[in-house]
């Protein structure tokens, strides 16, 4: 069974938020509760002023801190490692939002972001919490696998597109977009990456191309020594590594 | 404007259309029409497809690159949208915006077929009250208008204005309506107010009018002048990959951003140097300067001073020829040279000769020693070994000066004659360039990396750097766009700035830059000439444009979209009776746009587009357009690699609702023009007969993936053809040899003038053999206070910034921002401004001190203030601004456009404040050279 985990080359991304938008219409997200979000910094003052990136989906932990507080096993791990959200098992309790030490759960009753509202706008007659025209063939959404148009009252999270990774050919080292035979099992967000920051394949199989790079370019993961080892690594090049803050007293 | 506009009247057979069903009318009920919600409901009421999904292939419409786009489609409903794997444009990627393409289709805000205006008063403010109306009353209306100006001999009253032309089937139609119906005014285009400035100054320099072809992913350095190559820079998909691509080679391309804010593309790069507005031309003669001096050009496509010494001496002129003194002090310095080296070799031979007196005495005491030593064999021995090491040494010796004594008759055999030369010969001998040492005396010699400092801001030691850089790092690219240009010494700015391209033989090199091949066409088997009529052929057709391009207003200028309500509101040269709108709003975009309110107040107004917009709120008709999925359209790829791309939409899906493609539009307007012109139309019948002919072409030449017909075409969505077709290789023209498959057929210099440098003496002119035109140089000289002998060089001249304020405004473009619609999607205003967490508005950027000095704190609201208007945001405080400049996007501020554009925050167009002041040369509107006041609300 495959472990499937992402790599992401910070020095290649250039934060266009491709990627956020690919994986918000492939999964019907809602304005400003993007599954794949990318996180802006700025600070100091030019000439030694920064801005800098950082693109962060759900971190699909090998422990991760979600599964554990979950009250009714919604939030669980896949065999093939992945985080994963059963809408028909979920509360909407939240309490995995608190737990995640990653920011990366959404819930779906929130106050919209850019008013009017989309929900009634484009609003849904049954369970779903909106109906967006674009929405994904009816046939794919999967509630079991927190695929689909979030219903109400209930927390999602990146799947890492488990309706597409999941049909991919057992055994297969990698899920490269630019291999035709493999295009449409792999992420959205891996699919749209212009520059080519965006590695996906099996983690568990040390031939990955994944697993290569975590090798060679000294791959990390973010806040690791919270130990929930992600299986999301970055590779940070001379791009800098995780953003931190020069600031040493904001307050001054 | 008030709700009422969006809410656009359905009627119910439209409603039949969109819903697909007859029942589904019955469930929703009538009484709920018209409303938002109706989009939702036909779209649940789809009849199902079977659950099979469709990919369509299409070309993106959200900038104006063309990536190629694979269209999902299932159960009648389009879903997703990506990258074609196998377009060269897209490559399987795209770029945020591209994923928007079903948003469009499915906008809530559509207009949803033609409609009619019934409230006859005009203004921002008041309700059109649109009633629905069919197609043929729609175009029967527009044709009556048009014959009645042509019965009045007022056709030129007509005016067609667009902006994103995509092809024979749209912009394509516009020369023949032009002369047909017999108005210079149809085609209006609106690339002064995009990025004429870049084209004008390449065409100056290197007889091309265009954008370039880049070769990215060959380069090593890349210098970045005002274009947002990670945001807005074309074709932004292609770029981000030629920057993976670029950033992860063994040899990683360095590169160096100039803005005047940090945004992602500075912030991505290696070096972001914020320079004052309205200088990047001072900076990139600062660099020229330092190339010359310290002999950093390319010799082998520049050439070379004949002598071999490098003669640019920072402030000293260049003396075009070698004067008699010349001549004498080189015979004299070559005397001196030739006496120095005689008394050199003298010394040298005494030397030797008492070396060898030295050796031979050195011998004959050993030989002595060995008679004395006769009888002892221990001495006998020891001298032996002396006199064996000796010898031994001596012979090493003479080999080692027979080795050199060779080496030096060799090396003389190779030497080149040393170059005569004569009085009257040119100093330096130019390859593939011209006016070089000129350029020199009449600008360079003086532009010190010091001298820029004072003009740009930017750190002598940092320009010398670069310059370094860019001079010894091979290939190496120079690129410019509205930030460096958009100002009134844009064109003499983009100048300075391509020039570095050819002073490090860049120009057609590989890793350098080209320019765009043209796809074979084929055309339809009439021709509109056949069809004139005596009122089109009239003498008296020949008007001049509204916009007086080509007159001795804008002699150079391609268009001038935004003297357009200018003129019309002064009626010089006359004012326009009609006027329908393609792709374009200008009454937003435009530079000091509300004096496009008055002009649209009092005309006819036809807009074309499918949303509703500014110009919708002053429309006396809307016509409108199908979204991109739903329309056939074709188009040529815009610049990229060079080789040649032909690209084509297929509709993902049927029409949701009763519009109309534009090209079709056209021709169906044309056909209810009296006379011949209606035959030709009637003859051409619809855009889907010109792409069938154009498709023709491609059985003699079948593109690499094959596609050789309307049906391949339509079903790969692209043909092309590689490779480009020619190089620059070390100073020397290459055309692509089929046979051998390589760039291997040397080209004549006639050749290289006819296809790659088209000035007039077939060479990267420095000294602009365009501009010294006989009707340019008086024009410039008026325009610029030249004198005449300086008009034709890349200088720097002082940007004049209107507005009358304290702060440079610059209104950059995001890498969300797809053209024109974006402001009315809420997913893309969520994501708009990331650098400055801009998610439900848009924020003035301006610097902590800046700000601080007029009493601003971040989150402020503040109003941005000039001599023709004034706007109101909220202020983020931002160190990544310099502190004499603010940034606000061209964005939000809409008031006729949709739902989701009210209160975003910003209270209107930044072109508001933004004053109507142009280059001379190019036209480009001056977007980024307005001053402004901003102060607390």
């Amino acid at each position: 069974m495959a472990k499937w985990g992402m790599v992401i080359d910070l020095e290649k991304c250039v934060g266009c938020q491709a990627c956020t938008v690919a994986c918000g219409m492939e999964n019907s997200r809602l304005p400003g509760e993007m599954w794949q979000d990318v996180i802006f910094f700025t600070e100091g003052t030019h000439p030694s002023a920064q801005l800098k990136w950082f693109p962060r989906p759900c971190q699909h932990c090998e422990n991760p801190s979600c599964v554990a507080v979950c009250p009714t096993h919604a939030t669980y791990k896949t065999e093939d490692g992945v985080v994963l959200v059963d809408w028909n098992r979920c509360i909407g309790c939240k309490y995995c939002m608190i737990a995640c030490p990653y920011g990366v759960r959404f819930y779906t009753d929130e106050k919209p972001l850019v008013a009017p509202d989309m929900r009634k706008v484009l609003a849904s007659k049954d369970d779903h919490s909106w109906n967006p025209p674009w929405k994904m063939p009816d046939a794919r959404e999967d509630w079991k696998h927190g695929v689909g148009i979030q219903p109400h009252d209930v927390v999602s999270k990146c799947t890492f597109c488990y309706h597409r990774i999941s049909k991919a050919p057992p055994g297969t080292p990698d899920l490269d977009p630019q291999d035709p035979k493999l295009r449409e099992f792999t992420p959205a967000c891996v699919v749209t990456c212009a520059p080519g920051a965006r590695y996906f394949g099996d983690l568990s199989n040390p031939n990955s191309e994944v697993s290569r790079m975590i090798g060679d370019k000294r791959g990390v993961r973010l806040l690791d020594q919270l130990g929930n080892k992600p299986q999301v690594y970055y590779l940070t090049g001379d791009g800098g590594a995780v953003p931190s803050s020069r600031a040493i007293n904001k307050k001054v | 404007m008030s709700m009422d506009l969006l809410k656009t009247p359905i009627t119910r057979r439209r409603f039949l259309q969109a819903t697909g069903t007859a029942g589904a009318l019955g469930a929703v009920g009538a009484g709920t029409l018209p409303n938002f919600a109706t989009l939702t409901e036909a779209q649940a009421t789809t009849p199902p497809s079977g659950g099979q999904t469709v990919v369509t292939k299409s070309f993106c419409h959200q900038c104006p690159a063309r990536c190629g786009i694979d269209v999902y489609t299932t159960d009648g409903r389009v879903h997703a949208v990506y990258g074609t794997l196998d377009n060269p444009l897209s490559e399987g990627k795209l770029c945020p915006k591209g994923h928007y393409g079903q948003y469009l289709l499915y906008d809530a805000d559509r207009f949803k077929g033609p409609m009619k205006r019934t409230n006859p008063k005009k203004g921002r403010n008041e309700d059109p009250k649109f009633v629905p109306i069919s197609w043929d009353e729609a175009l029967d209306t527009v044709a009556k208008r048009l014959n009645d100006l042509r019965a009045k001999n007022e056709s030129h009253r007509f005016g067609l204005i667009y902006g994103r032309g995509w092809g024979a089937t749209d912009a394509g139609l516009f020369k023949d309506w032009s002369a047909l119906y017999g108005s210079p005014n149809i085609g209006l285009g609106h690339s002064s107010m995009c990025s004429d400035g870049s084209e004008e100054a390449k065409k100056i320099l290197d007889g091309n009018h265009a954008y370039n072809a880049y070769d990215y992913a060959n380069t090593n350095y890349m210098l970045v002048f005002g274009a947002g190559f990670l945001e807005s820079f074309r074709p932004f998909t292609g770029n981000m990959r030629a920057w993976g691509v670029m950033r992860t080679k063994p040899a990683k391309t360095k590169v160096t951003f100039v803005d005047v804010h940090l945004n992602t593309s500075a912030a991505s790069a290696d070096r972001a140097l914020l320079i004052k507005p309205g200088t990047d031309g001072a900076m990139a003669l600062a660099i020229a300067h330092v190339i010359l001096t310290e002999g950093l050009w390319d010799k082998p496509f520049v050439g070379n001073f004949v002598d071999g010494v490098n003669h640019f001496k920072p402030g000293e002129t260049v003396a075009a020829v070698f004067t008699d003194e010349d001549i004498r002090n080189r015979t004299l310095a070559k005397e001196k040279a030739a006496a120095e080296k005689a008394a050199a070799d003298k010394i040298a031979a005494e030397k030797a000769a008492a070396e060898k007196a030295k050796t031979k005495a050195a011998l004959a005491k050993l030989l002595e020693e060995q008679v004395l030593a006769k009888g002892n064999p221990a001495a006998e021995k020891a001298i032996a070994g002396k006199i064996a090491k000796f010898e031994k040494e001596e012979a090493k010796k003479a080999l080692s000066e027979e080795i050199d004594r060779k080496q030096r008759e060799a090396l003389d055999k190779d030497k080149k004659p040393e170059p005569e030369i004569k009085a009257g010969q040119a100093l330096f001998e130019e390859k593939w360039v011209l006016g070089l040492p000129e350029w020199w005396n009449a600008v360079l010699k003086d532009c010190t990396p010091e001298w820029a400092e004072k003009i740009t801001t930017i750190p002598a030691k940092t320009i010398h750097a670069v310059a370094r850089e860019f001079g010894t790092t091979h290939p190496a690219i120079a690129i410019f766009e509205r930030g460096a240009h958009a100002h009134t010494n844009g064109t003499y700015s983009g100048m300075a700035i391509h020039s570095l391209n050819a002073l490090v033989g860049s120009m057609f090199a590989q890793g350098g830059l080209h320019y765009q091949m043209k796809p074979p066409a084929g055309k339809l088997p009439i021709k509109a000439e056949d069809f004139m009529d005596d009122y089109a052929k009239a003498p008296e057709r020949k008007k001049p444009r509204i916009d007086m391009v080509k007159t001795d207003k804008w002699p150079m200028a391609s268009n001038m979209l935004q003297e357009v309500a200018k003129n019309h509101n002064t009626a010089a040269p006359y004012k326009l009776d009609t006027v329908m709108f393609y792709m374009t709003g200008p009454v937003f975009s435009g530079p000091d746009c509300t004096a496009w309110e008055k002009m649209l107040g009092e005309i006819f107004v036809i807009n074309t587009s499918p949303f509703p917009d500014e110009t919708s709120v002053y429309s006396d008709l809307i016509l409108p357009d199908h979204t991109y999925l739903e329309r056939l359209q074709v188009a040529d790829t815009y610049p990229y690699q060079g080789y040649p791309i032909s690209m084509i939409r297929t509709p993902a899906v049927k029409p949701l609702y009763d519009t109309r493609v534009f090209g079709d539009m056209l021709i169906d307007l044309g056909k209810r023009i009296k006379g011949p012109m209606g035959d030709y139309y009637k003859q051409v019948g619809n855009t889907e007969n010109i792409i069938k002919a154009i498709a023709t072409a491609f059985a003699e030449k079948p593109g690499d993936n094959g596609v050789n017909s309307y049906e391949s075409w339509k079903e790969k969505g692209v043909w092309y053809k590689k490779p480009y077709l020619w190089r620059q290789i070390r100073g020397e023209f290459y055309e692509w040899d089929k046979a051998t498959k390589s760039y291997s057929k040397r080209m004549t210099q006639e050749a290289v003038k006819e296809k790659l440098m088209k000035t007039p003496s077939g060479k990267f002119e420095f000294k602009s053999g365009y501009l010294e035109e006989e009707h340019h140089v008086h024009y410039l000289v008026e325009k610029f206070g030249l004198p005449a002998e300086m008009i034709a060089f890349p200088q720097y001249l002082p940007a004049n910034h209107a507005g009358g304020g304290d702060l440079h405004f610059v209104s950059p473009k995001l890498a969300m921002q797809a053209e024109g619609r974006s402001g009315n999607l809420p997913h893309a205003t969520a994501s708009m401004q990331p650098s400055v967490g801009g998610k439900k508005t848009v924020y003035l950027e301006i610097h902590p001190d800046t700000a601080a000095k007029r009493g601003i704190k971040d989150g402020d609201r503040v109003r941005v203030k000039s001599s023709v208007g004034s706007i109101e945001v909220y202020a983020r405080l931002y160190g990544g601004i310099r502190p004499d400049t603010v940034a606000l996007p061209m964005i939000h501020g809409h008031w006729g456009m949709g739902r989701w554009t009210k209160n975003r925050g910003v209270s209107g167009s930044t072109n508001e404040v933004t004053p109507n002041v142009s280059d001379a040369i190019s036209g480009q509107c001056c977007y980024h050279s307005a001053k402004v006041f901003v102060e607390k609300v």
